[in-house]
């Protein structure tokens, strides 16, 4: 509006004056249009609300977790950790416990080499029924609200670590892997579809045999070996699915959506213009595939975060913290059997990655009605 | 059809030649050499290592060293295990190998059947009560952490209930009875000399692994029978009524076959035994598989029912029963088949993480041991058999889906 | 043996009343609220006759015909209304009764015949199946096969295409495969929606006059349901016009077809070229099918009417017999011109 009234005179003709709005404008308008059509559509569905309404929940456990380290979690010991540091905490409480017979003293720090030190044994993890096959280290200490020079909500794990605390910098770490693999994965998948349906021929094919291979190739064997052989950080690691996941089935799914889109007058209308290859690759045909990236990108998270898990899980990777590696300790250290009795060390963490990967998959559901009118209920 | 499996075999041939070569390329990307590997890990003979710089012709240039790598292991020659040694990788995954079978068939079956069972169910009765709960069921056991579900299941029916034994594979002693498994090994399988040495469990003494094969073999024939008869039956019998008799008295055939000789049988307390281990794990991995068959079900079903030909169907007279399973599920079947491809990443996945967490000694085990023992021949060998696996799990479901689909069957 | 083989028609005496459609009302109920989809329609159809119902895509001719055989999505519910075939009354009949009813009295041939075969079964086993629901006595399988064989040949089709799969055949062929089926339990009645919709002008035509033989030698009765008045004049003996859910004109085909007095009928058939008729000069018919969500009140025609009055937009005309069965429903039938006078 501010363009048509700066407009010098009035001799420039209407059609011009609507021209002058800036490109961008325009493209916001119809994306908040567009925006707020399929809004009305997702939110009809109750399941998508749910998974989004998960997901704010565990956004917000993931910004509450610097906010209670700077403010209630002082747990400064002299000369120590902080024992509510979710990588390296210990309570002292509890770590009095952790004098095993022979009367040394364990080094919480050292989780992680336990873990492969029990995994590279027989390669038996479990204990039999009755006997433990390795001593627990310490006892894990339940939920305690007050009382004590250190509260811990949901109790510690058996070196005396906050569970509250590592559940929420697990959420941290959840995110930062699932949006990194999810946009990596599709940023593959979308170039790969493009490409290959945009340029066809041997592009075309040597692109496609590459997929099948991906598709044919089962990931988690294929990340174990890769993670057993370098170390990854969470960031790597999410950079590594998502090129694996992102050369699969989803490239093709792009790629069929590419195709459909070329075939539109538009496309030659801009070639017959002169655009460039990756002009029109990059402006016409993949904002047109965007919506379907996006929808693939929330299931892409849900794999992810289940790959990272099942990863830390087995003890593979070289991160801090990560509700994977909660389940591994309370699991290595022998507390699998007594179940219920010590639920603070398997509950949250397993219902926080089930709950967070449903939240995904659920919002994912709900959007592929909206991308895929097919499935709509009457 | 043959000319479509043919040219199925030939695709997935040059695939697994490429996913070989890209073992090598994984092993080659590693900082340095493989004879630089893990010199500080003094579990690792030296002359094993030698033994493998031999076999890849580490002097040579990379290209001398692929086809090596290739031809090594066209011929199942894999090298000799270095956690292991002198064991070869290919004895140590074959005697592995019908166990991981055994899991990953009985429990991909099952969460087939189950699975599009309840989905073709669910699907007919939309918004209603059982849809709901069923739909909440699945999604849920779709997004569960796997390992955390699998160690939730031990506890709970192994630990809380304390129905089924705890992880590994056999607790009877054979040593109780070397008569029995002398015999037995004797007669049927002549490698359980190299078993016994090689002490793939801990509690099991020697001939474990022969009546696990005797089961696991009359699984399998059981199986081949039960659907060859019915297929044999479809095709031979044109008579509905005729059909359904001989349907009911294959099935009655061949399970009491089943039982009647595991009964006679004299080491049927043993082979009970291994089923009765493997009870947790199969149930574990199948309610995952499960759930994914019973959402892709639904969707599919849904989906056919919209066709024109069911209400073409309706419109013939023919009862909903019929119409829900000869018309439309027949019919979404296809799609769900497609889609096993797709679930089979789980059940791979969840293979490796179930032998892990339920100690049962199959590739998937044997894998993480080996990579955590650095052991570089073995974990290899292990990635390319489950290679393999997946290679032709594809291939099955390809032929079954052309199989089921006339349009492909008929014109090839 | 040969009772199977023989194709017969279980129609009573010609000319005497096999379906009565009485005020029928049917409704769908969507979110947006109920639409109403077939209003008040009334006819009757005797024993060997044809009738075809004609209309735009939306004005109720398919809901019409699925609920003859009650065949509505679980969202459509007839509300008001008998449909008597043979003093039957079909909507009063328990679920399971019209489940035997359907195919055994009436079948029916549909829209897109492309879509109509299970593609996973052969033609012939989707006959068999009919046949094993509907037929009175157990047939063995060669008794079967042998009725099939004659009804493939019936229609024009070669007898070994019976162990065929669907995508074998060609769209042609596969139509009068499902003419087969329809006939294969000799109905009384076949509605046949849009019989020759997705076929080329040819096959069409051939297939249009095979119907026509089957009946002329059999004496079933038949609906007809096209947008296409053209098309199906050559075969029915009398016409329905459907508007918006409403049936507006109803007579014997040549009435109909060259004195339309119904003005959407006169539209209608002025927006048709005819190849066989008088050259004439085409007139469009303007503006949309009403929403039927919210019909327009009187005539539903009158906002597109060009001789509407007053009257019309607050009065339904009734139905009227204007002489020699011709009924129309319309105030102003007298004003309708003849169609003759479009060709100068």
């Amino acid at each position: 509006m501010a363009d048509l009234l700066t407009k010098p005179e009035g001799d420039a003709p209407e059609g011009e004056a609507i021209i002058a709005t800036p490109l961008w404008r325009i493209r916001l308008r119809l994306f908040r249009r567009s925006f707020a059509r399929n809004w009305k559509i997702f939110a009809q569905n109750k399941m998508g609300l749910a998974g989004l309404a998960i997901i704010v929940l565990f956004g917000l456990m993931a910004i509450a977790h610097p906010i209670f380290m700077a403010t209630i979690w002082d747990g400064h010991e002299e000369g120590g950790k902080n024992v509510y540091d979710p990588r390296a905490g210990a309570d002292a409480v509890i770590v009095e416990k952790t004098v095993v017979p022979d009367g040394e003293i364990t080094d919480p720090t050292t989780q992680i080499g336990q873990t492969e030190a029990a995994l590279q044994g027989t390669g038996l993890v479990i204990p039999e029924v009755g006997t433990v096959m390795t001593a627990p280290l310490a006892n894990p200490a339940p939920p305690v609200i007050s009382g004590v020079p250190h509260p811990h909500w949901l109790g510690t794990d058996p070196f005396g670590g906050d569970i509250l605390s590592q559940l929420l910098f697990g959420a941290r770490a959840a995110f930062a892997l699932g949006f990194t693999a999810a946009i990596s994965s599709v940023l593959i998948a979308t170039a790969v579809g493009t490409v290959a349906a945009y340029y066809g021929g041997v592009i075309d094919t040597l692109l496609m045999r590459l997929v099948d291979l991906m598709i044919l190739i089962p990931a988690l064997p294929l990340l174990i070996v890769i993670s057993g052989f370098w170390d990854l950080d969470l960031i790597k690691l999410g950079i590594v699915i998502g090129v694996t996941s992102g050369l699969g089935g989803t490239a093709i799914i792009l790629k069929s959506q590419a195709l459909s889109v070329k075939v539109r007058p538009f496309i030659d209308a801009a070639r017959v213009a002169g655009g460039s290859d990756f002009r029109i690759v990059l402006q016409h045909i993949t904002p047109n595939v965007l919506p379907l990236s996006f929808l693939y990108m929330m299931f892409g998270v849900t794999a992810a975060i289940f790959i990272e898990a099942s990863l830390s899980f087995l003890g593979l990777l070289a991160i801090d913290q990560s509700w994977g590696i909660m389940i591994n300790i309370a699991h290595t250290q022998g507390y699998t059997l007594q179940g219920l009795q010590v639920w603070w060390l398997m509950i949250p963490a397993g219902a926080s990655v089930t709950l967070f990967s449903a939240g995904f998959f659920m919002v994912a559901r709900a959007m592929d009605e909206v991308v895929n009118p097919r499935l709509r209920a009457r | 059809m043959w000319k479509f499996i043919a040219k199925r075999v030939g695709q997935m041939i040059v695939l697994f030649y490429i996913f070989l070569a890209l073992l090598f390329v994984l092993l080659d990307l590693q900082p340095g050499d493989i004879s630089q590997q893990f010199v500080g890990n003094p579990d690792i003979p030296p002359e094993a290592k030698q033994l493998m710089i031999d076999q890849l012709g580490l002097d040579e240039p990379k290209h001398i060293q692929l086809f090596n790598h290739l031809k090594n292991y066209s011929t199942f020659n894999m090298g000799a295990s270095w956690s292991q040694y002198p064991r070869d990788v290919s004895d140590i995954l074959f005697s592995a190998l019908p166990r991981t079978i055994y899991l990953f068939l009985t429990a991909t079956i099952l969460a087939y059947i189950l699975g599009f069972w309840t989905g073709k169910i669910v699907a007919w009765k939309r918004n209603t009560a059982t849809e709901k709960a069923v739909m909440g069921t699945s999604i849920f056991l779709w997004t569960v952490f796997y390992p955390w579900f699998a160690i939730l299941m031990l506890w709970f029916f192994a630990a809380y209930l304390d129905w089924f034994p705890v992880g590994k594979f056999v607790t009877l002693n054979f040593e109780s009875r070397p008569d029995l498994v002398n015999s037995i090994s004797d007669v049927l399988f002549r490698t359980s000399g190299s078993e016994a040495a090689s002490g793939w469990t801990s509690s099991a003494a020697p001939g474990a692994n022969d009546v696990f094969m005797l089961l696991f073999t009359s699984l399998i024939v059981g199986t081949i029978a039960f659907f060859g008869i019915r297929w044999i039956v479809k095709r031979q019998v044109k008579d509905p009524t005729t059909q359904a008799r001989l349907f009911t008295g294959g099935t009655v055939l061949v399970f009491g076959g089943f039982v009647l000789y595991w009964i006679t049988n004299e080491y049927g307390p043993w082979a009970f035994d291994i089923f009765w281990h493997s009870v947790i794990p199969v149930m574990t991995l199948t309610l995952v598989s499960y759930a994914g068959t019973t959402l892709l079900t639904r969707t599919s079903m849904i989906e056919t029912l919209k066709e024109d030909y069911i209400l073409t169907a309706r419109a013939k007279g023919v009862p909903d029963v019929t119409i829900r399973d000869r018309h439309s599920a027949r019919n979404a079947m296809l799609p769900v088949t497609t889609s096993l491809v797709l679930a089979l990443a789980t059940v791979i996945g969840g293979g490796i993480i179930t032998e892990q967490i339920f100690s049962w000694p199959g590739i998937g085990q044997t894998y993480l041991a080996a990579l955590s023992s650095e052991d570089i021949p073995l974990t290899m060998g292990a990635l390319a058999l489950i290679g393999i696996l997946a290679l032709i799990a594809h291939l099955v479901a390809d032929i079954l889906y052309a199989y089921l689909d006339p349009r492909i069957r008929v014109q090839g | 043996m040969t009772q199977v083989v023989e194709i017969e028609s279980r129609g009573g005496r010609a000319g005497t009343t096999l379906l009565e459609v009485d005020h029928v009302v049917m409704n769908y109920t969507t979110k947006e609220g109920d639409v109403s989809a077939v209003e008040d329609v009334t006819f009757d159809l005797k024993n060997g006759e044809s009738l075809g119902l004609v209309g735009e895509s939306g004005c109720g001719k398919t809901s019409m015909a699925l609920s003859l055989l009650r065949l509505l999505p679980d969202n459509g519910e007839i509300r008001q209304g008998r449909i008597l075939l043979d003093g039957e009354d079909l909507v009063e009949l328990s679920e399971e009764a019209m489940r035997q009813r359907r195919w055994r009295d009436v079948s029916m041939v549909f829209q897109g015949a492309m879509n109509s075969w299970n593609p996973v079964y052969t033609v012939g086993d989707q006959i068999r199946e009919a046949l094993r629901l509907h037929w009175p006595t157990t047939l063995t399988y060669t008794e079967e096969t042998e009725r099939i064989a004659a009804l493939f040949e019936m229609v024009g089709l070669n007898s070994a295409m019976i162990e065929r799969y669907p995508h074998e055949f060609s769209g042609g062929m596969r139509q009068r495969a499902v003419i087969a089926m329809a006939l294969s339990c000799n109905p009384k009645l076949i509605i046949a929606d849009e019989p020759t919709t997705a076929l080329d002008v040819i096959v069409q035509d051939q297939i249009l006059k095979e119907l026509k033989e089957v009946q002329a030698e059999l004496g079933m009765s038949i609906i007809y349901i096209s947008h296409d008045i053209a098309v199906i004049a050559e075969v029915t003996d009398r016409i329905g016009v459907m508007y918006a859910g409403k049936l507006v004109e109803l007579g014997d085909t040549l009435e109909v077809f060259h004195r339309p007095r119904h003005p959407y009928a006169y539209l209608l058939l002025g927006s048709t070229p005819s190849i066989t008729g008088p050259r004439r000069k085409l007139s469009p018919l303007e503006g949309e099918p009403p929403n039927l969500l919210d019909p327009p009140k009187g005539c539903r025609f009158h906002p597109r009417c060009p001789f509407a009055s007053d009257r019309c937009k607050s009065e339904e005309p009734p139905m009227t017999d204007i002489g020699g069965g011709h009924e129309v429903a319309c105030f102003h039938w007298e004003e309708v011109p003849e169609i003759r006078e479009l060709s100068k």
